[in-house]
C-alpha cells in the first residue's frame, strides 16, 4: 500500500467512484437484458458475450464480467465501426462479425451504437455475442473444412437499426444465413435490448451530472486502471519467461503440427509479449488474427493480477505490449480462415502466455499465490445437429468441455471442473437441460480419476461424458477440440506433472441399446462393446444409432515435486477417487495399506527408490530460455544482489547469475553446473495422454530435470522429439 | 372478553425479537439476546420480558396465545456451519459426481459477490454436503419424455441403502434423473428403504423439488436431508418447551417464500425455512404499505453488514425460481427475492491510495467499528457518521454504548484521508456518499431490471443503520415517498406474526403453448399439484373452508434458460386461453426488456406449473398509539452536520419518544430513537402519524 498522497486526479475520488460504480451497474444491465433475452444455451450457460461503455473515440471504459476476451477485441471492432461507418446518426446500431475488422471470428456478433447527447456523440455502447451459427461450410460455423475465408461464415458489416428503426431486409439477411434462424434473431433482440436498457438509463446520468463530467470518469477509469497495473508490474521480477502450446491437428484430414510459443519480457512498468518464432499460418481456420492474440496474452494479465481488483477496460492494453511477426498462426493476414480463432490459436495463445506469467510470478516475492501455469487448455468442443422424428432442425454446441481443471497453485491443490478463466462464470448445462434440448441420452457424466496433474499439490480434475442419439437415426458431430490428442498443453510447474490430454473417442456399433434392454447401464468402453476410435483434434463425422460419443477437456497441472506431497493427502485422494491405487505408488511413490491408509515404511522406501533412481540419471547442461534477473529493488550498489533471489519452487538465483537447488545448493547452471535429465513417455504423466498412441506418441516425450545431488524434481515438460530447441 | 393475541418471534444473530398483537390491535414488542446454543432460552427470554411490561406472567401470555408464529435461524446456521446430518446420496449410476462436479465453476464461484467469484486463486469451493464416500449409484433410467428406459435394479438399491446406512448415514436423499417427469422409481427408493432402515429419514426429490435441471434438484434435495432433522428437532423441542408453558397453539414455522407452515410440514420442507430471516420484513412492509396505502413498496434494510433491497408490487413479491442459499448451492426453491450488498454499518471503507472504496469487508461486531473502541482500527461507516455529526456518540443506541469520536477521526484521518491528500473531514463525507450511491444504484437495479420505475415507490426503511442513508438515496432516485415504521426495531418479527399459512408445489412439466399437450398437461399437472397443496392443509389441520388456492405457471421462449412467472386466475385452462396466455407473456416481456424485444414467431413453451393453498390469518387492525395521549413536545436540540455541498450545517436534533404527532418537520434535521438515527437532508420534510411511523418526503 502507498503511503504518501498520490498526485490529485481530475475528478476527485468520491465522486468518481460514485460515477464509475453508476456506469458500472447501467453497463451490467446489458448482460441481464442479453442473458435473460437470448435463447442460446453459449450466452446463456456458455456466458460467451460481453458488454461495454466506450468513450467517444473507441476506448472500452467499462467492460462486462461475460467473455474476457471479448473485452480486448470489442473495441478494435468498435473503432472498424467508426472508421468504415458511412454515416452515423441518432438512434443508429451497426453490426460486424468480421475478424478483421476486430471481432474474434465470424460467430462474435458485435453490435454498437453511438449515444447522441445535446448533438454531440457523447459515448458508445455496444456489445459482442457468440451466436450458435452464421452459416459456413460446418455446423455451428467451427468451420473444420475450411481451407480459405471464404468457405468460412459469411462476414457482415451494416447498420442494423437506422434511427431506431429496425431495418428488416438486413436483419433478414443475417437470420437467414443460419442453421438456427430462431436463435440467432432471438440473439440479436437481446443485443438490439441490451444497449436500449443501457442508454436509457446513462441519459438520466448525463442529465444529472453534466456529459464533460460523465466523459472525465471515463477517461479518469482509463488511467487508473492503467496506474494500477503498472503498479503492479514495477514489482514483478525482471527477466523473461516463456511459454509453449502446440496443436495437433488444424482441420478435418490435417494432423500437422504448429505451435504458439512466447516469451514475456519486463519491460520497465510495461509487459512484454513477443510470439515470434510461432507458426507460419495455415490454410485452416485456426488461425487467429493480431486482435484476438492481444486479447488472448492479455486473459493471464486480468485473470492473475488484476483479479476482481483493477478494473476490466483497454487501460490494460496500455500496459502490453505484443509483438506477433504477420503471416503466423497469431497474426493471420487476409484472406486466412479463422472462423475457428477463438478456440483455435487464440486458444492456445492464452495457454502459451498464462504459462509464462505463471513463470514470472513464481520468480517473484510478491504475487508468488497466483502461479497457476494452466487453466482449461483446451477448448473441447462438439457441436451436434440433426433431424427430429417431426422433422425439425436441432443442433447445439455441448457445454460438457467446461467441466475441465485447473492448474494446481502454490499453496493448494487445483480447481476440479473450473470452468475458464476467460469466462468464469461459463457453466456446464445440466444432463436433463441437454437431454430437453437435444434427442441424445447421456450414459455417465463422472469426474475423471488420475487427470489432474501430479504434483506436490495436485491438478485439477476434469469430468468425461459418453452420450448416444436417441430417437434419431443420426446426428451429425463436428468435433472442435483446440488440441490435446497427444501432448496435453496442460501445463504443470516446478516439478507438477501436466494433466490429462483433451480427447474425443467414437465407440461405433456398440451394444448399448442391447445392454439397456437388458436392464444394465454400461460404464466403460469394454461394456460398452463396438469399437474405439480415437478422433484427431478436428473431425467431422455421423453418430448413428448405436454409436458411443465419449469424450472430456483437460485436466490441470502439478505444482511442485510429488514426492513432496503428504501421504495422508495423497490417501484421501486415492479414497475419493480422484488418483488410482496404481497412480498413488507410481507418481507419488505412496504406498497404500488394505485399508486405504498409508504405508509409512513402505512409501519411505518407494519414495528413497525413485529419488534413487532419479540420482542415476544423465546429467546435462542447464538449459532453459526463462531466465530471471534480479529485481532492480534488491540490486545494490555494485548492481548485484547480497542475498540470493528465489527464482523458483525449488531454484535459488545466487549473486552471481548462477542457479542453485533451493534444497541442498547444488549448482545446477554456470560453468560446473550439471542438472538430471530423462525423457518418458507420455503417459508417464496421466492415463489419459495421447489415447490414440497408446500413451507413447510419436511427437512427443515427457522431460524431467531434477537435481543430481538430491534428486528434487525441477521441471516436467511436453517436449517435441527429434526436434532441435529453438 | 377474553383477550386473543398473536405472537410473531424472529430470532436472529444478536437479538431474539418478538412481536404481540392483541385482538384490539395494539402493538408491543420486545427483545432479548439471542442464545445460539439452544435457541428457546432466548425467545423464553423475550417472552418473560414482553409478559412483565404487560403485566401478566408468561403462562397467561402463552395461553391467551392464538398463533405463534416464527423465524428461524436454525436451518440456515445449521447449513453454513455444516452442522446437518450425515446424508446419504442415491443417484442415477453413471451420475454420482452431479454433486461435486456442480456444472463446473457454479458449485464454487455461483451465488458469490463478483468480487470474490473473480478472485480466481484465492476462492475455494465451499466444503461438501454429501462426500463423494457417502453417495451410490443405482442402476435404472427414465428419459426426457418420462418413459422408463432401464427398470430400478432393486437388488442394487437395497445394497445401496444397507451401504450407506452401515458408513453412517442419518438421513437419505434420493435424487434420479427425470424423476419430476416420472417418479416411479424415486417412490419406489422410499418402500425399499422403509423396509430397509424404517427409521431412516428419507427426501426424494421428485418430491422436494420436481423441477428440470438435476444439479439444482439434487442440492435442494440434499439440502433438506441435511437439515431436515436438525429442523425438526428444534421446532419439537421448542413446541414442548412452549407447551409445558401454557401454549396450547402449533408453532408455526417461517418459511423463505413469505408464508409459514405448520410442524407437521417441516421434515419434508426444511429447505424452504433457510433464509427466511430477511424476508418477514417484506411480509411486514406489504402490511404497513398497504395499510398506508402504497401499492409499489420498496423494502431497505440495512444493519451492520449487508443493504437488503426487496420489491412489492400490489401486494405481490417479486420471486425467484432458483435462488443461491450459499455459495455453490443453488435450489429449486421459489423464494421472495431480496438482494443483497455488503453496505452495512460496519462496512469498512478503504483505499489504496487512488480510490475510495466501502465494504463489502465489514468490521462485524467484534472489533466493530474504530469508535466502538474495542480495537477496531479500520474506518467504517458508523465512524464517518460520527465525524459527520449524524450519530451523537453520547446518545447512541440509548447512550447505553459511549462511542469513541477521536478514534472514529484518527481512523478516517489515517486509512482515508492521508492516502487520497484529503481532509478527514470531506474523507468521511465521501465513505457517507459512496456507501448512499452504492445504495441508490442497487435500487435502481432491482426496480430498473424488473420493468419499474423507482419514482413511482414508496420506500419503507428499517434496519439499524438505514435511518442515516434512507432519505438521501431516495432523494437520488426520486422516490417521494419515505417510511421509518414504528416496529422498526422488530420489523422482521413483526412480518412472521403477519404471514399466512401457505403450501405451494411447482412442478416442471414442459409442453409447447402452442402445441398438442399443453392444455391436457397444464389442468392434470394443476391438479396434482392442487390435490398436494390441499392435502398438506389438511395435515396441517386447517379447514378447506378457509383456503383459496392461487395458480401460475412459467413460460419462456423455446430454448431460453430464464422462464417468466404469470399467474393464472385457476386451475383450468382451456384451448381458447393460449391466445391470452401468449398476450400475457408479450406484455410482461416487453415491460422487462423493452418494447420490440419479443418475437411472434418463435414458439413459446411452459416450463413449469403452480398451484398454492393459501389460509389466511387474521390481520389486526392497527390502533393508533396516540389517540386521546399526545406526547409532550420537547423543543430540539441542535447540533451540527458536515456534507461536502454544504459544509456544516445547523441541524434539529429531535428524540424520536417526544415527536408530537401530524406536525411536519424540515430539514435539516436529526431523529434520534434508541436502535436507530434517521437524518433528513435539506429540503425532506417529515411528519410522524398517529401509529408512530415517521413519514418523509425527501424532496428534490
Amino acid at each position: 500500500m502507498t503511503t504518501s498522497a498520490q498526485p490529485p486526479l481530475e475528478v476527485d475520488p468520491i465522486t468518481f467512484e460514485v460515477i464509475k460504480h453508476r456506469l458500472w451497474q447501467i453497463n451490467d444491465e446489458q448482460s441481464i437484458a442479453i442473458r435473460t433475452i437470448s435463447s442460446s444455451p453459449i450466452v446463456v450457460e456458455g456466458n460467451d458475450f460481453n458488454v461495454g461503455l466506450f468513450s467517444e473515440d473507441g476506448q472500452v471504459t467499462t467492460a462486462g464480467i461475460g467473455s474476457l476476451v471479448h473485452v480486448g477485441t470489442i473495441g478494435d471492432a468498435l473503432r472498424s465501426i467508426m472508421r468504415g461507418a458511412g454515416s452515423i446518426r441518432d438512434g443508429d446500431i451497426f453490426l460486424t462479425n468480421d475478424p478483421f475488422l476486430g471481432a474474434l471470428h465470424q460467430n462474435d456478433v458485435v453490435l454498437a451504437s453511438p449515444l447522441f447527447y445535446g448533438g454531440d456523440i457523447m459515448m458508445w455502447v455496444g456489445n459482442v455475442l457468440h451466436h450458435p451459427d452464421v452459416g459456413g461450410i460446418d455446423e455451428g460455423s467451427f468451420c473444420i473444412n475450411a481451407r480459405n475465408l471464404y468457405q468460412d461464415p459469411p462476414r457482415y458489416f451494416f447498420k442494423l437499426v437506422d434511427e431506431g428503426e429496425l431495418l428488416p431486409e438486413l436483419e433478414h439477411t443475417f437470420v437467414t444465413n443460419s442453421r438456427l434462424p430462431d436463435m440467432v434473431a432471438l440473439d440479436l433482440r437481446a443485443q438490439i435490448g441490451a444497449i436500449n436498457a443501457a442508454k436509457k438509463r446513462l441519459i438520466p446520468l448525463l442529465d444529472e451530472r453534466g456529459a464533460p463530467m460523465v466523459r472525465a470518469v471515463m477517461r479518469q477509469s482509463l488511467d487508473l486502471t492503467e496506474r494500477r497495473l503498472r503498479d503492479c508490474i514495477r514489482r514483478l521480477p525482471h527477466g523473461s519467461w516463456t511459454g509453449e502450446a502446440w496443436m495437433d491437428g488444424d482441420r478435418v484430414g490435417s494432423e500437422r503440427l504448429h505451435r504458439v510459443v512466447v516469451t514475456l519480457k519486463r519491460e520497465g512498468d510495461t509487459l512484454h509479449f513477443d510470439f515470434t518464432g510461432s507458426s507460419p499460418q495455415v490454410d485452416a481456420a485456426v488461425n487467429c488474427t493480431y486482435h484476438a492474440t492481444v486479447a488472448g496474452a492479455a486473459v493471464p494479465i486480468y485473470t492473475f493480477i488484476c483479479q476482481g481488483d483493477i478494473d476490466w477496460n483497454d487501460g490494460v492494453k496500455r500496459c502490453l505490449k505484443v509483438t506477433a511477426p504477420a503471416g503466423t498462426v497469431v497474426n493471420a493476414s487476409f484472406p486466412a480462415p479463422v472462423s475457428i480463432c477463438t478456440i483455435g490459436f487464440r486458444w492456445l495463445v492464452t495457454v502459451a502466455a498464462s504459462q509464462a506469467v505463471a513463470k514470472m510470478l513464481d520468480a517473484s516475492a510478491d504475487f508468488r499465490d497466483r502461479v497457476c501455469s494452466s487453466w482449461s487448455v483446451s477448448a473441447n468442443c462438439n457441436n451436434l445437429f440433426g433431424t427430429t422424428a417431426d422433422g425439425k432442425r436441432v443442433g447445439a454446441l455441448l457445454s460438457d468441455h467446461r467441466g475441465g481443471g485447473a492448474a494446481a497453485r502454490s499453496f493448494a491443490d487445483g480447481f476440479s471442473h473450473s470452468g475458464q478463466t476467460t469466462s468464469f462464470s461459463a457453466s456446464m448445462a445440466n444432463v436433463e437441460s441437454q437431454e430437453w434440448k437435444l434427442p441424445l441420452l447421456y450414459l455417465y457424466r463422472k469426474q475423471l480419476p488420475d487427470s489432474g496433474g501430479a504434483g506436490r499439490w495436485r491438478g485439477g480434475l476434469t469430468a468425461t461424458v459418453a452420450l448416444t442419439p436417441i430417437g434419431v437415426p443420426e446426428m451429425v458431430l463436428k468435433s472442435t477440440n483446440t488440441a490435446g490428442t497427444e501432448q496435453s498443453n496442460a501445463h504443470g510447474i516446478d516439478g507438477g506433472y501436466p494433466g490429462a490430454g483433451s480427447q474425443v473417442r467414437l465407440l461405433r456399433g456398440t451394444d448399448i441399446w442391447k445392454e439397456l434392454e437388458q436392464g444394465r447401464v454400461p460404464r466403460t468402453d469394454a461394456e460398452f462393446g463396438g469399437t474405439v476410435e480415437h478422433l484427431p483434434s478436428k473431425a467431422s463425422d455421423v453418430l448413428k444409432r448405436g454409436d458411443v460419443l465419449a469424450f472430456f477437456a483437460p485436466g490441470g497441472g502439478g505444482f511442485g515435486d510429488p514426492l513432496d506431497r503428504e501421504p495422508a493427502r495423497v490417501a484421501h485422494d486415492v479414497t475419493h477417487g480422484w488418483v488410482s491405487r496404481e497412480r498413488a505408488r507410481d507418481n507419488y511413490s505412496v504406498a497404500l495399506k488394505a485399508d486405504g491408509s498409508v504405508d509409512d515404511a513402505a512409501t519411505t522406501a518407494l519414495r528413497d527408490q525413485t529419488r534413487g533412481a532419479r540420482k542415476q540419471r544423465p546429467t546435462a547442461r542447464w538449459r532453459s530460455d526463462d531466465r530471471c534477473e534480479y529485481p532492480a529493488a534488491d540490486t545494490n550498489a555494485n548492481g548485484k544482489s547480497a542475498a540470493p533471489w528465489r527464482a523458483a519452487e525449488n531454484l535459488n538465483l545466487a549473486a552471481d547469475g548462477i542457479l542453485h537447488c533451493r534444497r541442498c545448493g547444488e549448482a545446477l547452471s554456470g560453468p560446473n553446473g550439471r542438472v538430471a535429465v530423462t525423457e518418458r513417455p507420455l503417459a508417464v504423466a496421466s492415463p489419459w495422454m495421447a489415447l490414440r498412441h497408446r500413451g507413447d506418441g510419436p511427437n512427443f516425450t515427457l522431460q524431467e530435470t531434477s537435481c543430481p545431488s538430491c534428486a528434487t524434481l525441477f521441471e516436467v515438460r511436453e517436449t517435441r522429439r527429434n526436434c532441435a530447441k529453438d | 372478553m377474553q383477550v386473543r393475541r398473536t405472537l410473531g418471534v424472529d430470532t436472529g444473530g444478536t437479538f431474539t425479537d418478538l412481536v404481540e398483537i392483541d385482538s384490539q390491535g395494539r402493538l408491543r414488542f420486545d427483545k432479548a439476546f439471542s442464545t445460539p446454543a439452544a435457541p428457546e432460552q432466548g425467545i423464553l427470554n423475550a417472552l418473560a420480558a414482553l409478559a412483565q411490561s404487560a403485566g401478566i406472567d408468561v403462562e397467561t401470555l402463552l395461553a391467551q396465545t392464538e398463533r405463534f408464529a416464527h423465524g428461524t435461524t436454525v436451518s440456515t446456521n445449521a447449513l453454513i456451519q455444516r452442522r446437518g446430518a450425515r446424508v446419504g446420496l442415491i443417484a442415477t449410476a453413471g451420475f454420482e459426481d452431479t454433486l461435486i462436479i456442480a456444472r463446473g465453476p457454479v458449485g464454487r464461484a455461483g451465488g458469490l459477490p463478483q468480487s470474490k467469484a473473480m478472485d480466481f486463486l484465492h476462492t475455494e469451493p465451499p466444503p461438501p454436503l454429501v462426500p463423494k464416500t457417502m453417495v451410490r449409484g443405482v442402476t435404472e433410467r427414465v428419459v426426457a419424455e418420462g418413459t422408463v428406459l432401464v427398470a430400478l435394479n432393486e437388488i442394487e438399491a437395497r445394497a445401496a441403502i444397507m451401504d450407506l446406512v452401515a458408513a453412517g448415514a442419518e438421513s437419505l436423499a434420493v435424487c434420479l434423473l427425470w424423476s419430476f417427469r416420472n417418479p416411479i422409481h424415486e417412490r419406489r427408493m422410499r418402500e425399499i428403504a422403509a423396509a430397509v432402515a424404517p427409521k431412516l429419514p428419507i427426501s426424494l426429490s421428485c418430491e422436494i423439488a420436481p423441477r428440470m435441471g438435476e444439479f439444482e434438484r439434487t442440492v435442494t434435495t440434499v439440502v433438506n436431508a441435511f437439515i431436515g432433522p436438525v429442523t425438526e428437532r428444534y421446532i419439537g423441542s421448542l413446541q414442548s418447551e412452549l407447551a409445558k408453558r401454557g401454549l396450547t397453539r402449533p408453532v408455526q414455522v417461517m418459511k423463505s417464500s413469505g408464508s409459514v407452515m405448520l410442524p407437521e410440514a417441516v421434515a419434508h420442507q426444511a429447505v424452504a425455512v433457510v433464509n427466511s430471516g430477511p424476508i418477514g420484513g417484506l411480509v411486514a412492509a406489504r402490511h404497513i404499505g398497504a395499510a398506508l396505502g402504497y401499492g409499489k413498496i420498496i423494502t431497505a434494510d440495512m444493519g451492520g453488514t449487508s443493504f437488503d433491497v426487496g420489491l412489492i408490487v400490489d401486494g405481490v413479491f417479486e420471486e425467484e425460481a432458483s435462488p443461491f442459499l450459499d455459495q455453490g448451492l443453488p435450489v429449486h426453491v421459489p423464494t421472495v427475492k431480496v438482494v443483497t450488498i455488503g453496505a452495512g454499518g460496519g462496512s469498512i471503507a478503504w483505499s489504496d491510495g487512488y480510490r475510495l472504496q466501502v465494504g463489502p469487508q465489514s468490521a462485524g461486531a467484534e472489533p466493530g467499528p474504530a469508535c466502538y473502541g474495542r480495537g477496531g482500527a479500520e474506518p467504517t461507516v458508523a465512524d464517518a457518521l460520527v465525524v459527520l455529526g449524524i450519530i451523537d456518540p453520547t446518545t447512541f443506541f440509548g447512550g447505553r454504548y459511549r462511542l469513541d469520536p477521536q478514534k472514529a477521526h484518527d481512523a478516517i484521518a489515517t486509512r482515508i484521508a492521508a492516502l487520497l491528500g484529503l481532509d478527514p473531514l470531506n474523507a468521511a463525507a465521501g465513505i457517507y456518499e459512496v456507501v448512499t450511491a452504492k445504495m441508490a444504484d442497487l435500487i435502481r437495479k432491482v426496480t430498473v431490471e424488473s420493468g419499474h420505475d423507482p419514482r413511482e415507490f414508496c420506500l419503507l426503511s428499517y434496519g439499524g443503520a438505514g435511518g442515516a442513508h434512507c432519505v438521501d438515496f431516495a432523494a437520488q432516485l426520486g422516490i417521494r415517498r419515505v417510511i421509518v415504521p414504528y416496529a422498526a426495531p422488530v420489523f422482521s418479527a413483526l412480518g412472521v406474526a403477519l404471514s399466512d399459512i401457505a403450501y405451494r408445489h411447482v412442478r416442471s412439466a414442459p409442453a409447447l403453448l402452442e402445441g398438442p399437450t399443453a392444455v391436457a398437461t397444464a389442468n392434470a399437472v394443476f391438479a396434482e399439484l392442487s390435490e398436494r397443496a390441499q392435502a398438506d392443509m389438511r395435515a396441517s389441520g386447517i379447514d378447506p373452508g378457509v383456503v383459496t388456492m392461487r395458480y401460475g405457471f412459467e413460460m419462456r421462449y423455446v430454448g431460453q434458460m430464464n422462464e417468466i412467472p404469470l399467474a393464472w386466475p385457476s386451475g383450468r385452462i382451456a384451448a381458447a386461453d393460449l391466445v391470452a396466455m401468449r398476450t400475457a407473456f408479450e406484455t410482461l416481456y416487453q415491460q422487462r426488456y423493452g418494447a420490440g424485444t419479443f418475437r411472434r414467431e418463435t414458439p413459446l413453451e411452459i416450463i413449469s406449473f403452480r398451484a398454492e393453498a393459501v389460509a389466511e390469518t387474521a390481520k389486526p387492525r392497527f390502533s393508533a398509539l396516540f389517540e386521546g395521549k399526545r406526547p409532550v413536545a420537547a423543543p430540539p436540540r441542535q447540533r451540527k452536520v458536515y456534507m461536502r455541498k454544504s459544509g456544516w450545517i445547523d441541524t434539529a436534533v429531535y428524540a424520536y419518544d417526544a415527536l408530537m404527532p401530524e406536525r411536519p418537520f424540515h430539514g435539516p434535521a436529526i431523529v434520534e430513537r434508541e436502535s436507530t438515527t434517521v437524518w433528513l437532508p435539506p429540503g425532506a420534510r417529515a411528519t410522524l402519524d398517529v401509529y408512530g411511523n415517521l413519514a418523509i418526503e425527501p424532496g428534490q
